[in-house]
């Protein structure tokens, strides 16, 4: 695999646990304002 | 430059494209939260049009500054008789207007109902606005807004109480405590994450079960301001209070004769206790009522994390609106 290729996938790696903890901060912070679990229900 | 310098400079640049693009995709996370809406819920969510029938606005019924309702009027004004749905804001009774829902009052314009958004003097630091008397303006307000429906063409022959939250509260005030007084018959109630009954120790979220005299003179205060009534810690500790608060204590009004009711609550509810929806729901089981309890098993004020609990509500409450009273 060339160097290009693997510095796609692992930027592509990062995008995806980007998003997820974005999403999972939000979640977070709703929780503590509002209550909540931190995984269930909904997806992310 | 050293060749080693050279192969640091080298190494990082893709370091620094990783760390931009991890920011990036960390804040379109959080973006995405807000800005994407299920499929499902865009159909209880309808954008107000001229297409849709009529809209007055800031219609008074008090002498109250915020005594205002808004009637959402629907297209078809032909019929000898129409059903209303009264929706009432959130917002912890210090905030909100009747605005923020326009979406839903559409919705419910939409599918035949005179709808109607009705404001109520909010708790101030510098008033002495309560539960009570917002409540007490909400039962004030429906016999003008369904005279004011039948002045624009719209008979008014029933009705359905509804809201969130502080809404919720007061929309099962009006359907379970003043109900005998209403102008029309209630037929149906559906409320979302509305306090029902202020027992101290289901109340543990803000410290209230602890039976410490810290507890009880939060207590007081707290159950004091949302009753509109003097109360003392020792009232707390006897359980006097609880006669006092009465007049806003929804579940205490269920009799053999209250409106179907559906219910939605989280049960990790950091704002209003979920330990306390069980005096609400004995009340309706002993008294036989038709209700559906639904339980937001991950979530909590918000139930922002249960759309599928969300989902079987608006579908529930969509399906009992056109069992109890059809357009």
């Amino acid at each position: 695999m060339s160097i290009a290729a693997k510095r796609i996938i692992i930027l592509l790696v990062i995008i995806v646990v980007g998003v997820v903890l974005g999403r999972l901060a939000v979640r977070g912070f709703m929780n503590i304002l509002l209550g909540g679990t931190m995984f269930g229900g909904n997806f992310l | 430059m050293s060749k080693v310098n050279k192969e640091k400079k080298v190494r990082a640049v893709p370091v620094g494209i990783g760390i931009l693009v991890f920011v990036a995709a960390f804040i379109g996370g959080v973006v995405s939260k807000f800005a994407i809406t299920p499929s499902w819920a865009k159909e209880y969510s309808v954008d107000w049009s001229d297409d849709l029938g009529t809209l007055k606005t800031d219609i008074s019924y008090g002498d109250g500054e915020a005594n205002k309702f808004d009637l959402y009027l629907p297209k078809d004004n032909s019929k000898d008789s129409y059903g209303l749905v009264v929706y009432l804001h959130a917002g912890g009774f210090t905030s909100g207007d009747k605005a923020d829902d326009k979406k839903m009052l559409s919705w419910l314009c939409q599918k035949g109902y005179v709808a109607c958004g009705i404001n109520y003097t909010l708790r101030t630091d510098t008033n002495n606005a309560s539960v009570l008397t917002q409540s007490n303006e909400i039962k004030a307000a429906v016999p003008v807004v369904i005279e004011e429906a039948k002045k624009l063409g719209y008979n008014v022959r029933e009705m359905t109480m509804s809201g969130g939250s502080a809404g919720g509260c007061l929309a099962m005030l009006y359907a379970y405590r003043d109900a005998a007084e209403a102008p029309v018959p209630i037929k149906l109630l559906f409320e979302m994450v509305g306090p029902s009954s202020f027992y101290a120790e289901d109340w543990g979220i803000y410290g209230l079960d602890r039976d410490t005299d810290d507890s009880r003179k939060a207590a007081a205060g707290l159950f004091g301001v949302m009753g509109g009534v003097e109360l003392t810690p020792e009232m707390i500790k006897d359980g006097s209070y609880q006669e006092l608060m009465k007049p806003i204590s929804a579940f205490r009004f269920v009799n053999e004769n209250t409106c179907p009711s559906l219910l939605l609550y989280g049960t990790h509810d950091k704002v209003q206790p979920w330990n306390g929806v069980r005096h609400l729901v004995k009340a309706l089981e002993d008294n036989g009522v038709d209700y559906k309890l639904f339980e937001a098993t991950h979530s909590g004020h918000g139930v922002q994390n249960d759309n599928a609990v969300m989902k079987a509500y608006m579908e529930t409450v969509d399906e009992y609106l056109d069992k109890y009273m059809p357009v």
